[in-house]
């Protein structure tokens, strides 16, 4: 390899070499598309409910939790690991709610705060691990920027349990979850437990930002949350097509992701998974039937010359 | 990542020996390396303290938030390109990049295809994974690492110096001192229009105040803020710096230009304070800044002086307190007005807090022991006279004003005879009128 | 003697520590088109929405056929203000409209032919059974408002609550809205209607209520809506109670 070219270039260069992938890296790649699709269904509720930089405080957050679970048990398997995160995320959650219902501070400084308080807590664990020569602490660094090539098999199928489990829930609650989205003040006059929706909505994404923390990092997992329902958009109308869409083009990214990582091991998932799914955004801006800048710059052309 | 290189430490050089001595003799050996650490950050936390005020006035800590993730890319080019890392070159990269990314926000949630929420959340988060990306690809070239951007290395900027009039001074200095001094001038400059433009933009915009320029000049100037505090706490952490002490500022005071001074001096009070801890317990100097600023945070948010929910709780006990002692004061005035017509004895306090209320205004004076029980003091008389007067005096305006038949006004008067002061009582006086006695017939005591 | 439809017992609401609404005392026997009528900031929209527990009241009870809200809440239907939504929400004029089905429906539970059934019929009520497939956005106001009203229909209610209906709106809108209303009073519901527009308050209401942060006036329109009582209602005695608000305020901040 020369100096100077990046790995990306020289794995393309050599393409036919990928072909003959290890099954492990397959399965895995299955748990973590699942996250990618349960990222995308989550994130689009949480888009309609213009909740979607509630992931980022949880995911922030999260990482502080897997340093203090870390240091609580001394184990770094998965399950313990996101447990904390989950823990810490919904810890922070909580703690932005408390603080818009009694402080002065308003919602987007509130969230601001929450998010860089829990991470730079969390940093100061991890470094606090890393500078007195714990061992395996160094790994808690993956979770700022993704490392999916380090999963094992069960830490897959544990990813893909969660993604289901938060899909199902997604999918039963729709009609509750798209009512309180689109007109909150009616919902709660017909009854409705506006709150305890939202709390629950919260706390899919919580979920769903967590079980993405390896495959995309603590930092750029809000973009898996947040960048495929708004590309699913511009191509529907409809809140259950939103979804399938936002769940598909999840997955795309999210196996692109663990592709390239797998070939590339230097190279951080997250990155990657975000670029990818940037791509299909812009494709969704640019091509989309209805709202696709192109195609309505032709239907203007077209209508001008109809009319002349 | 965070190693705190206490055992690295080398001697200084030249840099002013008396301060040297100074650093040395309450810090330790290296103490002249610490000192530089902390005055950069304090330098770096001051300024983005500043810019921040302004950002979270606006409502605009979103936007410092994408603009400390976006100019990463930004940066990266420009130290690809031959740019020194704190240079002009990668400054005027930052700025660039961070005006682009709030043109291409703006942009993207025009289209009306998208929130502004999500819009600033899709740039930024894609702006920063292509920035990581770079760093990654080119690694073997340039002098950044990932753990870097994340966090920060502020524990190495004094081990990178340069000759200036003789003394060696940390190039990472050099450049937070000529950033804040830029950025404070710019403000002192500037004040009266952002000012106006934060608190009212359309008004600012038909006075012929530039709003779209005022508020470029304020993304510059957070991109700027930024740069500067990438080396310090790196780019997740600059939130921090922006947010943080300008919300703390913001619990303390209601004036603008207070709140600035303030939020700039919690920055560099943090900043120090979390160096020093970082060293204590050799850990991320970024991180424990980070963590020091919530700690301001969250006192401020319980004991600030007006708003602190410590505050906030005693208050309400001291309202509910008083109220208590009123009503019962009340009590006694009137079981004294039926005591002529009829023997109704004075109601005895039978819950312990009914005790309690009674033995403190009999130590206040306000009551006191005579023969039959327990009688109001002509201090207590005057207190209790205005309070039944409030409540006469208000049913009396309902029963005029309002469709009210008389029984519905005993409650509503008796909520608001604590809060009525003597001249609203004089206002509602002279709107029904001097009367003797309200609609029940009761008289109405005269003010005292 | 059967409980009122509508009642409200010494309601008070204050927003943060400054009271808005004085001790409303007002109660409705029977269906009619009741308007509350009043000056802007007189605390007509806060009344509705502390009789929908929307706001919370410092003082007082608001009852449905003598009962509280959490009773008969399937009974009440809810058509608020316009701007409250997000024209750009992927849902179509018939998904709205089923939406008033929910409530019946319960958690969990997928509309189903019976509800598509009633949702048509709503929307042919109001005429717009034309647009059932068209995304919100791409409505007039004055259609716009009537998918709010079918929704409020399909919520099969017995006393329907509206805030402002009528602002913004066409004139044939408007004539197709009051129709629709005038149609559920004569059915036996009671319309309450938060009203801005002195001029067709005289010409459509039964009843008004005359409010200024307080009850001035209530009744019949007729009798109701005379010079003297608009004048204590769009130039009264307003001072009084901004001082008190304040006072009380600022007590409750210093004792």
């Amino acid at each position: 390899m020369m100096s100077g070219i990046p790995d990306v270039v020289c794995c393309v260069a050599t393409a036919p070499a990928w072909l003959a992938v290890p099954p492990n890296t397959v399965v895995v790649a299955a748990g973590v598309a699942a996250v990618g699709v349960a990222a995308g269904v989550i994130g689009s509720l949480a888009v309609l409910r213009k909740r979607a930089l509630a992931g980022d405080a949880a995911a922030h957050a999260a990482l502080a939790g897997v340093a203090l679970a870390f240091l609580a048990t001394g184990r770094r398997d998965l399950p313990v690991l996101l447990g904390g995160g989950l823990l810490a995320a919904l810890a922070a959650l909580g703690v932005l709610v408390l603080l818009r219902r009694y402080t002065r501070t308003r919602d987007d400084a509130a969230t601001a705060i929450v998010l860089s308080v829990s991470f730079g807590c969390g940093i100061a664990l991890v470094a606090g691990l890393t500078s007195r020569g714990v061992p395996d602490a160094a790994g808690l660094e993956h979770f700022l920027l993704g490392h999916t090539a380090a999963l094992t098999v069960a830490d897959a199928a544990l990813l893909a349990t969660v993604s289901a489990a938060a899909v199902v829930v997604a999918v039963v609650g729709l009609k509750e979850a798209t009512l309180v989205a689109f007109d909150p003040g009616f919902a709660a006059a017909s009854g409705w437990p506006v709150a305890a929706i939202d709390y629950c909505l919260v706390g899919l994404v919580a979920a769903m930002v967590i079980v993405g923390l390896p495959a995309a990092g603590a930092v750029l997992v809000t973009a898996l949350v947040v960048i495929p329902p708004v590309a699913a958009r511009q191509w529907t109308d409809r809140v259950p097509t939103m979804l399938l869409l936002a769940g598909l083009i999840g997955l795309a990214a999210a196996v692109f992701g663990v592709a390239a990582s797998a070939l590339v091991p230097r190279l951080a998932t997250g990155p990657l998974v975000v670029l990818a799914a940037a791509t299909l955004l812009a494709v969704s801006l640019l091509a989309a039937p209805e709202r696709g800048l192109l195609p309505r710059a032709w239907r203007r052309r077209s209508a001008r010359r109809g009319a002349a | 990542m965070g190693r705190f290189p206490l055992a690295q430490l080398a001697p200084m050089g030249d840099a002013g020996e008396g301060v040297q001595h100074l650093a040395e003799r309450l810090l330790g050996p290296g103490g002249g390396m610490h000192a530089w650490a902390m005055a950069t950050a304090a330098l770096v936390a001051a300024a983005c303290g500043l810019v921040g005020t302004l950002l979270v006035v606006r409502r605009m800590s979103l936007v410092g938030d994408a603009i400390s993730h976006a100019v990463l890319p930004g940066i990266v080019v420009a130290v690809l390109a031959g740019g020194r890392p704190g240079g002009p070159l990668v400054l005027a990269a930052a700025v660039a990049t961070a005006l682009a990314t709030v043109w291409l926000t703006e942009r993207l949630t025009a289209t009306g295809r998208m929130a502004e929420d999500a819009s600033a959340g899709v740039v930024f988060t894609t702006m920063f994974a292509g920035g990581v990306l770079l760093v990654t690809a080119f690694a073997s070239r340039i002098d950044l690492d990932p753990g870097c951007i994340l966090h920060g290395v502020l524990e190495l900027v004094p081990f990178d110096t340069v000759a200036v009039a003789g003394h060696e001074v940390p190039r990472g200095f050099l450049t937070a001192s000529a950033v804040c001094a830029g950025l404070a001038l710019a403000a002192v400059v500037t004040w009266k229009l952002q000012v106006f433009t934060a608190f009212d933009p359309e008004a600012a915009a038909a006075a012929g105040i530039p709003v779209r320029g005022v508020t470029a000049g304020l993304m510059a100037a957070t991109a700027l803020a930024t740069v500067a505090s990438f080396e310090v706490v790196g780019a997740i952490l600059v939130v921090a710096l922006l947010v943080v002490p300008a919300a703390t500022a913001e619990l303390l005071t209601h004036r603008l230009h207070r709140m600035a001074v303030l939020a700039a001096g919690l920055g560099g009070c943090a900043a120090v304070l979390g160096y020093l801890a970082a060293w204590r317990l050799a850990t991320s100097a970024a991180g424990m800044i980070a963590v020091v600023l919530g700690l301001q945070y969250a006192a401020a948010v319980c004991f600030a002086p007006e708003d602190g929910l410590v505050i906030r709780g005693l208050r309400r006990l001291a309202l509910a307190w008083r109220v208590a002692c009123e009503d019962r004061l009340a009590a006694y005035w009137r079981a004294e007005e039926t005591r002529d017509r009829c023997t109704r004895p004075v109601p005895v306090a039978t819950t312990g807090a009914g005790r309690f209320v009674d033995a403190w205004l009999a130590a206040t004076g306000r009551i006191a022991r005579g023969p039959g029980g327990r009688l109001l003091t002509a201090r207590g008389r005057e207190q209790a006279d205005t309070v039944v007067r409030s409540h006469r005096l208000w049913e009396s305006w309902l029963g005029r004003h309002a469709e009210l038949p008389s029984d519905h006004l005993h409650p509503p008067a008796e909520w608001i005879e604590h809060h009525l002061g003597a001249d609203v009582r004089r206002r509602i006086e002279a709107e029904v009128g001097a009367r003797a006695r309200d609609p029940h017939g009761r008289p109405i005591p005269p003010e005292p | 003697m059967s409980a009122p439809l509508l009642e409200f017992h010494d309601v008070t609401v204050a927003y943060g520590r400054r009271p808005v609404l004085w001790n409303i005392d007002l109660t409705i026997d029977h269906a009619c088109l009741f308007g509350i009528i009043g000056p802007n900031g007189a605390g007509k929209s806060t009344l509705l929405k502390a009789a929908l527990g929307l706001v919370p009241t410092t003082g007082g009870t608001v009852t449905f056929f003598g009962r509280p809200l959490a009773d008969g809440r399937r009974r009440v239907g809810y058509v608020p203000q316009r701007e409250t939504v997000d024209w750009d929400f992927p849902v179509t004029v018939g998904d709205v409209v089923l939406m008033g089905t929910y409530a019946r429906l319960g958690w969990f539970r997928r509309p189903g032919r019976g509800e598509r059934r009633l949702a048509r019929e709503c929307l042919a009520r109001v005429g717009l059974e034309d647009v059932a497939d068209r995304q919100i956005g791409r409505l007039s106001g004055g259609q716009q408002q009537r998918v709010f009203l079918a929704r409020a229909l399909a919520q099969e209610a017995d006393v329907y609550l509206l805030d402002e209906p009528l602002a913004g709106v066409d004139a044939r809108s408007q004539e197709t809205i009051f129709e629709v209303l005038a149609a559920l009073r004569d059915s036996g519901r009671l319309v309450v209607v938060v009203h801005h527009d002195l001029r067709t308050a005289a010409a459509w209401f039964d009843r008004v209520a005359l409010i200024d942060r307080r009850l001035v006036a209530t009744g019949p329109t007729a009798t109701v809506l005379t010079p003297e009582n608009l004048e204590r209602t769009y130039a009264g005695q307003i001072e009084l109670l901004d001082e008190l608000g304040r006072a009380v305020a600022a007590r409750r901040r210093t004792p």
